[in-house]
């Protein structure tokens, strides 16, 4: 609420821009082409590119201000996403590859940076950077409307969708573009349920957990998070879930566990009291003690009030009345276990598992089916993030991430920035057939420009495997088309607007290595270029398709792989500076590469050589076509000029009838051909 | 069949060779008739006149009769006149024969020798059977000649190559030798080092005699581009080393069979001494298989024969885990199987022996392929990469910076580059040479570094100020900025001078509005600037009565500018001068650079400003130009067929007279030509002056002719090169009558002109073919079955600790339930 008042001022500003055009009556509909669902990251990325296209769009956010999921979570209030200021680099899209929550626009400074400069930022700094780019950028957004029903109806103008707000205002849109994110806590059903606490409502304040033994389920970020926040101050934390921990820094995930959250790591591998464990929450029971056996009078208060016990579903004796959750001695598994891991009881259980997407605002006619992975919390999209049976309704951020669930970052800023950019371009090409974004490159200049985007490029470099550069080859000259989502290669004509001609195509893929290594041992990587396909950090892989994989031959693709099998593949070696530009190790491979695509002879000539080949051939070799020929050679630079000047002190004749050509050309000539060997070497 | 004969003949006259003591007793005597008889009958003779007996004389003798049974077989008689004896005439009354011993063919002499040069059997052998087969074995000196042979034998010949420290050895008598009896076969070529060496990428200081054979004559599915893939011989060249190498050439590249490698045959004659290599091949992978065999069968040409055993018959038990196998002729048959990760390691197994022998170079060699830059201007840069380039000399233009400095500057010239661009940063170096020149001149050199600046080469405005200039996507790129002006692209060649020329050139405005008589003369005659001093810029002069139709011309002069200097003229002045060139107004004046100014070239005003452009450059081309490297692209672009003479360094005055007066019979030709000449551009290359020359002449012929030289070359939608007969005087009527023969397909080609397809000239490293080899099936496309298996095999993965601790019995396969991660 403390950004309440520039919030509100901006709702002003935004509601008097729009009063002319929209009029405002109670259960009166207005229409917009796009309807952007949520002012959180995404829903204003894409409200920036909207805008940038003068498209007719409103973004609805129920909440007072953009992003208030930030200003509830994550509960200990530190963001994660590095916020990396000092790079050494001025080139802004390089920075962003080290700059995870700023979003894009073409305000070079409009970047979280402003307005913090920690390396981990305060989760308040992040609503406060929303603001301040809605502002700065007028979008608009409508606050307060609270969209409670979602359905499409088809029309003869095509399909509509119609969005009902809290005050049972309709919205329709052509496109409704869903960004809420995921923010309804993901809960497990299981016996004893009911007595655990949610990450969302438990205490943030330390002291709350004084000697107390705290039981965890999930481990994930914000597990450790909790654990780590009450590190000092409880007695036990124990975590649980079905799998191991899996630590980012070895899965180059970024919701695995981040580094900076996994102290607990440390005090269970050191044993000091905290431990991590093993199994599926399904099976597990929490339970109260039943107060049985009171023989001994007294005895009860010595056991700490509504202390819970783990047991094991088998162990429950089946004639209990299902909501009780009380067991006896015989039910806890100590009883047949004497060591078992959890026989001791805990104060405190907290659920920390994530949150699953909103499918309740969402009628039959206008809801997307749950993805098949991500436990169905997510809905499924297709590789353009189309809602599956939900034509013309997209899911943008967070929600979004079942296309790239725990292998890249499309669930997170720093990923989805980039995603609601290639929806905006299908969006653009779709509906005013305006074709994506590309550069027209000479084909003698492809390689200097991929070398650029490798260098530079952050869509590709932080959503990994998930987007690639498409590059349209075409003969002497090729096309580039950034940023396109792969899994969609089989409809890029259609998506993009770009016709793929029988040259073919490369796709430039940023990609880790596939095989899980010691991730510190000494072999963790590889410098010989000849095997950088054994490459295991991320590193640029370029595929080459003689024409446009199928949607069948995507499905069959190789076993793990992002794309099918192509014609050829070439891996440009992993790099410890992340700088894939040395000229026999990246350069030349690539080159080869490059030529091995096109047919065609790529490597650059001089100017005397061109001369050479030019009249020894019916053409030069394209470099040659395309520079010298154009009487753009590459002189030799070694040449003593300075001489020609000096020297230059020559006859001026300028006889009509025997002159034969300008004497002071050759001259110079002469002098730069004698520090060069000639081309025939007759006596060396 | 045939090589059995070769071989046995091979052997024979080895063993010969070595027996010659025991038949020969003494050397052939001829007397004078004898000798006459012989030398009419058309016999090969190889004679000495003996006139008086020194100590070196006799001790040739005895090596002369040493070699007339090895030379015998060739169908050479060796033997001696003894002049004391019997009179031949000339040759037992001169001097000078002494120390000449000669060769005769077909009834006169055909050769004499030194007594220097043929010294012992090995010499007297190599050096008559060089003389012998001079028109089948070629003689090379530069690597554009071998080029040009490689050409040649394309799809006809192989190409066996020789290079023999020294002539007159046994090396070389084993290549001769070998020639002679392969002459019709192969191409034979004997190098004697230099350029061609280098080509081949052999240290011109190691002086091992070594043999090559280029694989001319067919090349299915092996990409080549200008030259044929080549095999080494590793083995001392010998001639039976050599033989057994030519006949392992025409050996089956690839062998499929369909047995067991236990049970393959040891290789046969005339193979025994080779080792076989066997590989796998299985019918899902059979075509990528037998790539892979031939990429290796060509690695190991030469070493060892390649056989592919198809493992899909009963017949082969060789156990999976093994994807390779050899055998090793002097062991006995047995075959050593193997599991290769790496194609290498085979190589490895039968150069590593060598190996040991051979210097480093050979290792070198090997990883030329891979670790040494082939583009001429990347190694040129990265040779230079231990110099620092020193940048303060320019400004760094920089997004944040780009608007005040440009603003600061009457002129500021933009580099717009890329560090791992070669091409820029070769040209950087010629940059900065430039802006060191141009210190206090007033002109802002200065550069932008695209691989930082991205947003400022891609043109997107940081501010509200835009961008003078739309994006750049070709590096290097030279923008010459003013403020408030929009940017000129600098197009010409780049390089020190051309680009210091085009700055000092584009320093006055384009047009300059001359209003006196005294501008307009020294417009026309004087240099922009004294830092051009001597160089004679292009001109050109708007005439018009009024401003009025001045601004197409002003257009034109714009783009223009920095390679002409343009005036423009109105009312009397321009009238004047119109009268003086007795021109209507409005008209445009060219003054070419190689014309005096008397004679100006008059154009019409034109309709657009491209049209007038065109004109203006078209009046700007000399019609008999000196072709240069910098002109060439001007001339070649007229898409005219080139009448191109070459001509020599002149050596003295009386040669640049020489030169002088062909260039002008090269005049006549076009003024007596007239109309008939239009579809010909005259031209000439001084190959002094253009060195570049020479090997362009040398490739069109093949070899290089005596100067001058004149050919006829880039007809329109034809290859053929003529040349003009080298003993006719280059005169305008022979000439003439030249051309129309070539017109009328009398004459024939002396060349043709390499294709214009330009193939990769390396074949690229193929990861495809070894992740399929080393990790077979990781790049395959899955069988719809194997997909569904993945998700089963994560969930057996999982281990689940604590039921594990509690009941291991009861632990049972769990449905699917992927473990939740934070979001």
């Amino acid at each position: 609420m403390d950004s309440n008042l520039p919030c509100f001022i901006l709702f002003i500003l935004v509601g008097c821009v729009k009063c002319s055009s929209e009029y405002h009556p109670h259960n009166g509909t207005r229409h917009y082409d796009y309807c952007v669902l949520g002012a959180g990251p995404a829903g204003l990325q894409m409200g920036y590119f909207l805008s940038k296209a003068k498209r007719d769009y409103i973004i609805l956010e129920r909440n007072s201000g953009p992003g208030s999921f930030f200003n509830k979570y994550p509960r200990h209030r530190k963001l994660i996403s590095i916020n990396k200021i000092h790079t050494g680099r001025q080139n802004r899209e390089f920075n962003l590859r080290h700059d995870w929550n700023s979003l894009l626009s073409d305000k070079p400074d409009l970047l979280l940076k402003r307005v913090s400069s920690e390396f981990y930022p305060p989760a308040d700094a992040f609503p406060l950077y929303l603001s301040t780019f809605v502002k700065e950028l007028g979008l608009k957004v409508r606050y307060g409307v609270d969209i409670g029903r979602i359905r499409a109806v088809q029309s003869a103008t095509g399909r509509r969708y119609i969005l009902t707000d809290q005050h049972v205002s309709d919205y329709t849109c052509s496109v409704l573009l869903v960004a809420t994110g995921l923010w309804v806590p993901h809960k497990v059903e299981f016996v004893g349920s009911d007595l655990v606490e949610g990450y969302e409502s438990i205490s943030t304040n330390p002291e709350d957990y004084k000697d107390q033994s705290v039981l965890i389920l999930g481990k994930g970020n914000s597990a450790f998070e909790t654990a780590q926040s009450i590190l000092g101050r409880a007695s036990h934390v124990h975590m649980i879930s079905s799998s191991p921990v899996r630590l980012a820094w070895q899965t180059h995930y970024v919701g695995d566990l981040r580094a900076v959250n996994n102290e607990l790591i440390d005090t269970y591998q050191l044993k000091s009291l905290d431990g991590l464990l093993e199994a599926h929450l399904d099976k597990i029971v929490i339970a109260q003690r039943k107060e049985q056996g009171r023989t001994r009078l007294g005895e009860k208060k010595k056991e700490k009030k509504g202390q819970l016990y783990v047991t094991l579903k088998k162990f429950l004796q089946h004639q209990k009345p299902k909501n009780s959750s009380d067991v006896t001695g015989e039910e806890l598994p100590g009883y047949y276990i004497d060591n078992f891991s959890l026989r001791k009881p805990y104060d405190r259980v907290i659920r920390c598992l994530g949150f699953r997407f909103n499918f309740s605002v969402f009628d039959s006619s206008a809801c997307p089916p749950k993805s098949d992975n991500a436990k169905g919390r997510l809905p499924k999209v297709t590789a353009w993030y189309e809602g599956k049976n939900t034509p013309g309704l997209f899911v943008l951020g967070t929600a979004a991430h079942s296309r790239d669930y725990r292998s890249s970052a499309g669930g997170f800023v720093h990923g989805f920035r980039y995603t609601v950019r290639a929806v905006h371009r299908v969006l653009e090409q779709r509906y005013h057939s305006n074709p994506w974004p590309s550069t027209k490159l000479l084909t003698t200049q492809l390689q200097s420009w991929i070398l650029k985007r490798v260098g530079e490029a952050s869509g590709p470099y932080q959503m990994f495997e998930v987007l690639g550069d498409v590059i349209l080859l075409r003969g002497s000259h090729c096309e580039y088309v950034e940023e396109f989502t792969l899994q969609a290669l089989p409809q890029f004509s259609n998506l993009s607007g770009h016709e793929v001609s029988d040259h073919g195509l490369i796709v430039l893929v940023m990609q880790y290595g596939k095989k899980k290594i010691d991730y510190l041992g000494p072999e963790r990587t590889e410098g010989d270029w000849t095997k950088a396909w054994k490459s295991n950090f991320l590193h640029p892989v370029l595929y080459y398709y003689d024409t446009l994989p199928t949607e069948e031959e995507m499905k069959l693709r190789p076993s793990g792989w992002a794309l099918p099998r192509p014609k050829a593949i070439h891996h440009m070696v992993e790099d410890f500076l992340a700088e894939w530009d040395s000229p026999i190790s990246h350069i030349q491979p690539l080159r080869r590469f490059l030529e091995h695509c096109v047919q065609t002879d790529l490597r650059a000539f001089y100017a005397e050589s061109c001369f050479r080949s030019a009249l020894t051939h019916r053409k030069p070799p394209l470099f040659c076509q395309q520079g010298y020929l154009k009487r753009r050679g590459v002189a030799h630079s070694k040449q003593p000029w300075q001489h020609i000047h000096d020297a230059g002190v020559m006859p001026t004749e300028q006889d009509a009838g025997t002159s034969v050509a300008d004497p002071a050309f050759p001259n110079c000539l002469a002098q730069a051909g004698a520090s060069k060997s000639s081309g025939l070497k007759l006596d060396s | 069949m045939m090589w059995m004969c070769i071989a046995v003949f091979l052997l024979w006259m080895k063993s010969g060779g070595c027996t010659e003591k025991a038949n020969t007793s003494d050397l052939m005597e001829y007397t004078a008739a004898n000798f006459y008889e012989k030398l009419h009958s058309g016999k090969m003779m190889f004679i000495y006149f003996e006139h008086k007996v020194s100590r070196t004389i006799s001790l040739f003798l005895v090596e002369l009769e040493k070699s007339a049974d090895a030379l015998q077989d060739y169908g050479v008689l060796v033997g001696k006149v003894n002049c004391n004896k019997e009179l031949v005439h000339a040759y037992c009354t001169e001097e000078w024969v002494l120390h000449t011993v000669f060769l005769f063919r077909g009834g006169k002499e055909f050769l004499g020798f030194d007594l220097d040069t043929v010294f012992d059997v090995n010499s007297i052998v190599s050096e008559v059977l060089f003389a012998i087969l001079r028109d089948e074995v070629k003689y090379v000196h530069t690597d554009t000649d071998l080029l040009a042979m490689e050409k040649a034998a394309r799809g006809k010949k192989d190409i066996v190559l020789g290079y023999v420290r020294s002539l007159g050895t046994q090396e070389h008598r084993s290549m001769m030798e070998t020639a002679y009896v392969y002459g019709s076969k192969y191409q034979f070529i004997l190098i004697t080092g230099g350029p061609v060496l280098k080509h081949l990428g052999v240290n011109e200081l190691s002086h091992s005699s070594r043999v090559w054979f280029l694989h001319c004559r067919v090349h299915s599915g092996f990409v080549i581009p200008m030259t044929c893939p080549l095999t080494l011989m590793r083995k001392p060249l010998s001639t039976l080393s050599l033989h057994s190498f030519l006949q392992l050439m025409e050996a089956p590249l690839v062998s499929e069979v369909y047995n067991d490698p236990s049970s393959v045959q040891p290789p046969q004659f005339p193979y025994q001494q080779t080792p076989q290599v066997f590989l796998f091949s299985r019918p899902t992978t059979a075509h990528l298989d037998l790539d892979t065999a031939t990429t290796l069968a060509w690695r190991l040409r030469g070493l060892a024969l390649l056989l592919l055993v198809h493992r899909q018959s009963p017949a082969v038990k060789t156990p999976d885990e093994y994807n390779a196998a050899y055998r090793l002729p002097e062991k006995s048959s047995e075959v050593k199987y193997l599991t290769l990760n790496d194609l290498d390691e085979v190589l490895e197994l039968f150069t590593n022996q060598e190996r040991e022998e051979e210097d480093e170079e050979e290792d070198e060699e090997e990883h030329s392929h891979f670790g040494h830059l082939d583009d001429e201007i990347a190694a040129s840069v990265y040779e230079n990469r231990g110099d620092l380039l020193d940048m303060d000399s320019i400004t760094q233009l920089t997004s944040d910076n780009f608007h005040t400095a440009v603003a600061q500057s009457s002129l500021t010239v933009a580099l717009f580059y890329l560090k791992w661009d070669a091409a820029s940063m070769a040209f950087l170096s010629s940059f900065l040479d430039v802006a060191e020149g141009l210190t206090d001149s007033g002109v802002q050199m200065s550069a932008v570094d695209c691989g930082e600046w991205t947003d400022l080469c891609a043109a997107q405005p940081g501010s509200s100020r835009p961008i003078p200039f739309r994006p750049i996507t070709a590096f290097p790129s030279v923008l010459l900025l003013r403020p408030q002006e929009s940017a000129q692209h600098y197009r010409g060649m780049l390089g020190t001078e051309a680009l210091h020329r085009f700055i000092m050139l584009s320093h006055p405005a384009s047009p300059v509005l001359l209003s006196t008589q005294e501008e307009v003369t020294s417009f026309l005659q004087e240099v922009p600037h004294p830092k051009l001093a001597g160089y004679t810029p292009d001109r050109v002069l708007g005439l018009f009565e009024t401003h009025r139709g001045a601004p197409l011309f002003t257009e034109a002069a714009k783009s223009l500018r920095g390679e002409v200097l343009t005036g423009l003229l109105t009312d009397g002045l321009a009238e004047k001068l119109a009268a003086e060139h007795s021109v209507d107004l409005p008209a445009v004046l060219v003054f070419p650079s190689w014309r005096t100014h008397a004679h100006p070239s008059a154009l019409p005003v034109s309709n657009s400003a491209e049209e007038l452009l065109s004109h203006i450059n078209t009046a700007l081309l000399h019609p008999l130009p000196e072709l240069t490297v910098e002109n060439l692209p001007s001339f070649l672009s007229l898409g005219k067929a080139l009448l191109l003479l070459f001509v020599g360094e002149e050596e003295d005055e009386f040669g640049r007279r020489q030169n002088q007066v062909l260039v002008e019979e090269m005049r006549g030709v076009v003024e007596l030509g007239g109309r008939r000449m239009e579809p010909y551009l005259a031209c000439w290359i001084h190959l002094g002056r253009t060195p570049a020359g020479m090997s362009v002449l040398g490739s069109y012929l093949g070899s290089m002719p005596p100067l001058p030289a004149l050919v006829l070359t880039h007809l329109p939608s034809r290859g053929e090169i003529y040349q003009y007969p080298p003993n006719m005087p280059i005169g305008a009527p022979s000439v003439l009558q030249w051309l129309q023969r070539i017109e009328d397909g009398t004459e024939s080609a002396a060349g043709l002109l390499g294709e214009d397809s330009w193939p990769p000239a390396v074949k690229f490293y193929d990861f495809l073919k070894i992740m399929d080899m080393q990790e077979p099936n990781s790049a395959q496309q899955q069988t719809p079955e194997e997909e569904e298996e993945v998700d089963e095999k994560e969930v057996n993965m999982e281990e689940d600790v604590l039921e594990e601790a509690t009941d291991s019995s009861s632990s049972s396969p769990t449905p699917n339930n992927n473990p939740h991660s934070e979001l």
